[in-house]
């Protein structure tokens, strides 16, 4: 049973729990016990499996492993401490390794002074030792390796991938018999991801290889679903998800958290002014305090920031730069000088928000949203000293979505309302290279097989067909017989129902290629007529292109036009608005419970401040713009100053006027629009909220029903709060159409109809590779040799049409497609909210604006979005902005 | 498609030369996925399954009793892999099964094929062989004595032409390239192997070209004879394309 604790133990309890020696220590370098420590001390010293969700500063690894110590110090007191593995420690971060490493040297250091001061000479005469840690990464040495091998440590530290390598190791596998605990840290970054499945798998093939459970100790930050991540790490155990205890220490720190507009007209308000104030803002609160981390979302905007703070306010080297694009060398200085304490303020774009211990931290400011409540509260729960602090945090906003976006967002943080992460299911690729290395162990009964891997949470509804499927993959059964020692990684013999390990090679491919993470890549971007370079992007950019599709690239507008393996050829697109902003891989998407919430608040508030207009006109209200009392209590119900509150009145106040009526969660809004300037142009643009990942769904389907009967192609332009069609001049969308393509698509098969739709595109031939890659159907790594990501690329092209023409359900290809409907977009919930479209439960109603409508700006400009960049679409949106005005009479 | 006693067979790569009762075929490139396999790239195998069935058809529609590979029958360069010997052995099997008598034109990828010629009964040519007025080499080089043929036949190339749709999209269609060369028609057989993507005659510069005859052959002044979607099309010369779609020659 999974169960979550309300009532902490009592110190004695807590203590009475752990060896004497180690209690003294602790209560030498603790005044007392923190949130997390007051339940698991004595849960663990009872070998129960707990998940500790606590903020960081929160003394959560002392509270996974104190016990986990204390045990190992009775067996040394006892005698019976052997030069075996007694404790695996896992974290997905190598810098967080070493930090561990470093860190329980403390303990066990202190606790083995104790008991040599107590017992003196008894100590040399009972030869009591104390306990040992080691390391094992990708980093170590092949001697440390060897070392670990004739004298294991009893507490080992590792990441999932070596754990995996080590599981195939016979030798060292010996020495993993008697492992009593696994500890699993920073589980929020592995449980919604395929390493984490990856991890859960190797977990219950070390079970099965020493004959028996362990105790399993789950850490991580914040997360929602909790229960989702406890059986994320304990599994299933007879149809059922094994015991485990919840310890929920998230909110043991306060938040202290406000958004903040830096003018009170987001609008009108010139760009120096507003870069200048939120410069100025920034600078205060930097002032403020003793370290300030700020975020900005993107590494671009990293830079922009620190140039701007140095030229501004000569902080010169008291700030500093930290993103995934610089050196590993220049990133552990910044976390180093951090820890120190010598730094005034450090700029992130992500990297920063989660993992490696950095010391203590003042205050946390977000420039511009983080997308997602679990975000902002992980970002920052990085501020505050120790569990009693006061977590404080800033949201600087620049326009008057985001002012909503992150008013709501707080708010949903301080009441606790975090939005959900799944646990990716039934993944294929990791399973099929669990299987290889299952088959260097033992020969298998597949029923066997089949209910070990039933155990992970990530498989336990797996289709039985589904695992014979992969079987026959693995076995090569799609070549014929005398090929099959080449293709097949396994012989699996369907007679007697047993599988095991083929040939010499496959464990040197398997050990070479294991792991989940892709290889990536910049690919250059070429002028398709000029044959010249233009500059680079991600590869996870290109999947995001579609034919059509205008994005900047060195201040410079370009039309996507195709791509090879590692080249995407673009046109000169100076004429055209950007349909999709550079960072668009880069920044996560707004989250589907956040979007949620964001309509709600639009339908409530909507609803007060319809109240004061009658027939188009403001009524009750002074021209000055004074916001209603009751409208004001509602909107200072949530953590924002005043500017901000006249800011968001003003907004639904023209959009109301302009439009009568405000998008909301129970209102799918279409309008039909073109841009004043630009008339050429009709949008189409769909008020919906629900997040992008459901966005990206909905758009195509909305796409491909809309372009079968205009007959002609139709752009595309995926954002949070919505999506936007560009149909040809002339056209025009009805609304019995609208109803007509609603009720298609809620009785169609739109699983379907994607699929067709994205076959041919970027996303699927890079997705592809990966998974291919992960299923050992292409290798990274050969022989030793690595293959460059350009061979890997053209290789998997071939593949993916010589697979498909084989079987479309091939396994590879059917995970391809899994992997983006449920991880890349939210195919799932597009279709709930479809379902509820065709049956009313949302309603949709369509409108005709001359120019689009307030709400519809974010929309329309999006592509010129670029956070700290704002210029152009400042301009633009001005533009837009006087013209609504101008109808509104405002 | 070509006037006259060459029939290019509907929708697949193959030629069909009526008074040699003899169908044509270049680049079969057997054993391909096994050899691809051993490098670490599991292709499924399909190639020598599509290349029998396209076969099997021409045959029947044409009650041709031979057929003429010009040119890289399999792939390594450096020895016959096991891998394509098996499929050379199923392939042959194959043609003798349907009564259609196999003659190969060696091509840069066929060494040490000559050591099938015996148990397979297998005719070789090593690099050029003329049968009636026409000419068959592979390509890799020129050919050397042209004097009796009336036509050149040749593969290597892989020719493709890249068009774009109404998106921008470009579509890769393999192709016959038919023109003249020196003074003689010379037609260029599109590669019949299943993952050979092809070269884009029309984007591609005439330096970029594999063959040294298509560096000299006016290849703008080629017809590019397309296959694809189940038919094969006249899209016009090569020049033409390349100018439609603006890229340099």
């Amino acid at each position: 049973m999974i169960e979550t604790l309300e009532k902490p133990f009592t110190e004695q309890e807590s203590l009475g729990s752990l060896n004497m020696y180690v209690r003294e220590w602790f209560g030498k370098n603790f005044a007392e016990l923190t949130p997390p420590q007051r339940f698991a001390f004595k849960l663990i010293s009872e070998s129960s499996n707990v998940l500790i969700t606590a903020p960081t500063g929160s003394g959560k690894t002392l509270s996974g492993f104190l016990s986990v110590i204390s045990k190992l110090f009775d067996y040394a007191l006892a005698g019976k401490l052997e030069n075996k593995v007694y404790c695996i420690y896992i974290s997905p971060l190598r810098a967080l390794n070493n930090d561990v490493y470093k860190n329980l040297q403390r303990p066990l250091d202190g606790v083995y002074e104790i008991i040599k001061r107590e017992l003196g000479v008894e100590v040399i005469k009972r030869n009591i030792r104390s306990v040992s840690v080691g390391i094992r990464t990708g980093d170590t040495t092949q001697k440390e390796r060897h070392a670990q091998l004739v004298k294991p440590p009893n507490i080992l530290v590792t990441t999932p991938e070596s754990l995996a390598i080590m599981l195939n190791s016979q030798k060292f596998v010996e020495n993993l018999g008697s492992v009593e605990y696994v500890l699993v840290d920073e589980i929020h970054e592995l449980a919604n991801n395929k390493r984490g499945v990856h991890l859960s798998l190797s977990l219950e093939r070390l079970a099965d290889i020493i004959g028996r459970d362990f105790v399993r100790i789950g850490m991580g930050a914040t997360l929602y679903p909790v229960d989702e991540a406890a059986r994320f790490l304990v599994g299933y155990g007879h149809g059922e998800p094994r015991d485990c205890k919840i310890v929920d220490a998230s909110w043991s720190k306060r938040l202290g958290v406000r958004v903040v507009s830096p003018v009170s007209d987001m609008i009108n308000s010139d760009d120096k002014k507003v870069e200048d104030a939120m410069y100025k803002e920034l600078d205060r609160v930097i002032k403020s305090g003793r370290t300030t981390l700020v975020f900005t979302n993107t590494r671009s905007g990293t830079e922009r920031v620190v140039f701007n703070l140095k030229r501004r306010f000569k902080y010169g080297e008291a700030i500093a730069a930290h993103h995934g694009s610089l050196s590993r060398e220049s990133r552990l200085e910044v976390e180093d000088l951090l820890k120190k304490g010598s730094l005034k303020c450090a700029v992130s774009s992500t990297s920063l928000e989660l993992g490696i211990d950095i010391g203590a931290i003042d205050n946390v400011v977000l420039l511009g949203s983080p997308k997602s409540v679990t975000r902002s509260v992980q970002r920052i729960g990085r501020s505050g000293h120790s569990f009693r602090a006061v977590a404080k945090g800033e949201m600087i906003v620049l326009n008057r979505d985001d002012l909503i976006e992150c008013a709501v967002m707080l708010d949903a943080a301080l009441r606790h309302r975090l939005d959900s992460f799944r646990v990716p299911q039934n993944a294929l690729d990791v399973l099929a290279q669990h299987m290889v290395g299952m088959s260097f162990t033992k020969k298998w009964r597949v029923d066997e097989a089949y209910e070990l891997v039933r155990h992970a949470y990530p498989y336990h509804d797996l289709d039985r067909s589904d695992f014979i499927a992969l079987l026959d993959y693995l076995a090569g059964n799609y070549v014929g017989l005398e090929s099959r020692r080449v293709y097949g990684k396994i012989w699996y013999d369907k007679d007697s129902q047993m599988f095991g390990k083929r040939g010499m090679y496959t464990k040197v491919i398997y050990m070479l290629n294991l792991g989940t993470i892709p290889d990536e890549v910049a690919v250059d971007v070429i002028n398709s007529k000029t044959g010249k370079w233009i500059g680079s992007i991600e590869e996870e950019f290109l999947t995001r292109l579609r034919e059509g599709d205008v994005f900047t690239l060195g201040g410079r507008l370009y039309r996507f036009e195709r791509s090879s393996s590692m080249r995407c050829y673009v046109a000169d697109a100076s004429s055209s608005a950007p349909t999709i902003p550079p960072w668009f891989s880069e920044q996560l998407p707004l989250s589907y419970e956040l979007a949620n919430d964001i309509g709600a608040f639009r339908r409530e508030l909507s609803g007060l401040v319809q109240r004061h207009i009658k027939d188009g006109r403001i009524d009750s209200i002074p021209k000055r713009l004074r916001v209603p009392s009751a409208i004001r209590t509602s909107i200072k119900s949530l953590p924002v100053e005043d500017k901000a509150t006249n800011a968001i009145f003003g907004y639904f106040m023209e959009q109301l006027l302009f439009a009568g009526v405000v998008p909301n969660d129970r209102l799918l809004l279409v309008e039909q629009t073109s841009v004043g300037d630009n008339p050429e142009d009709r949008y189409v643009v769909f008020h919906s909220l629900f997040g992008r990942r459901v966005n990206d769904a909905l758009s195509r389907l909305f796409a491909i029903e809309l372009r079968e009967r205009l007959e002609h192609d139709i752009g595309i332009m995926v954002s949070d709060n919505g999506f936007v069609l560009t149909i040809a001049k002339g056209e025009r969308l009805s609304a019995s159409t609208l109803g007509e393509i609603i009720r298609d698509l809620a009785s169609g098969d739109v699983a379907d109809m994607l699929r067709l739709n994205i076959r041919n595109t970027e996303l699927i031939k890079r997705r592809f590779r990966h998974v291919a890659a992960r299923s050992f159907m292409i290798l990274r790594n050969y022989k030793g040799w690595k293959i460059s990501v350009g061979k890997q690329q053209l290789n998997s092209q071939l593949l993916f049409k010589a697979a498909e023409a084989i079987d479309p359900n091939f396994p590879v290809i059917k995970e391809t497609y899994r992997e983006i409907f449920e991880e890349v977009m939210d195919l799932p919930r597009a279709i709930e909210v479809i379902a509820k479209l065709g049956s009313g439960e949302i309603a949709h109603r369509l409108i005709d604006t001359p120019v689009p409508s307030p709400f519809a700006h974010g929309l329309v400009t999006f592509g010129h979005a670029d956070v700290m960049q704002m210029r152009e679409r400042r301009m633009y949106l001005q533009h837009l902005h006087k013209l609504v005005m101008k109808r509104i009479g405002g | 498609m070509l006037d006259g006693d060459v029939e290019l067979l509907d929708g697949l790569p193959i030629a069909f030369i009526k008074s040699l009762n003899s169908l044509v075929i270049a680049d079969p490139h057997l054993g391909y996925e096994g050899v691809m396999a051993k490098r670490g790239v599991f292709l499924p195998k399909i190639n020598l399954k599509n290349i029998t069935d396209m076969l099997g058809m021409a045959a029947k529609s044409t009650g041709a009793k031979a057929v003429i590979v010009d040119g890289d029958i399999k792939n390594e360069f450096s020895d016959v892999d096991i891998e394509e010997f098996n499929e050379l052995y199923d392939f042959i099997g194959f043609l003798r099964g349907i009564g259609v008598a196999p003659t190969l034109i060696k091509g840069n990828h066929d060494n040490f094929v000559e050591r099938y010629r015996e148990p397979f009964n297998l005719r070789i040519y090593g690099q050029e062989a003329l049968f009636g007025s026409y000419l068959f080499f592979h390509g890799e080089e020129l050919p050397r004595e042209v004097g009796g043929a009336q036509m050149l036949v040749m593969g290597h190339e892989h020719p493709a032409i890249g068009v774009a749709n109404e998106v921008g999209r470009m579509e890769r269609l393999r192709c016959f390239l038919h023109g003249s060369y020196e003074g003689r028609e010379l037609l260029v057989m599109p590669a019949i192997n299943y993952f050979a993507p092809g070269t884009e005659v029309n984007t591609a510069t005439r330096r970029e070209a594999l063959s040294p005859v298509l560096r000299r052959a006016d290849i703008d002044g080629m017809r590019a004879i397309a296959i694809g979607f189940g038919s094969t099309i006249d899209f016009g010369t090569v020049g033409e394309l390349r100018k439609a779609w603006r890229y340099k020659r």
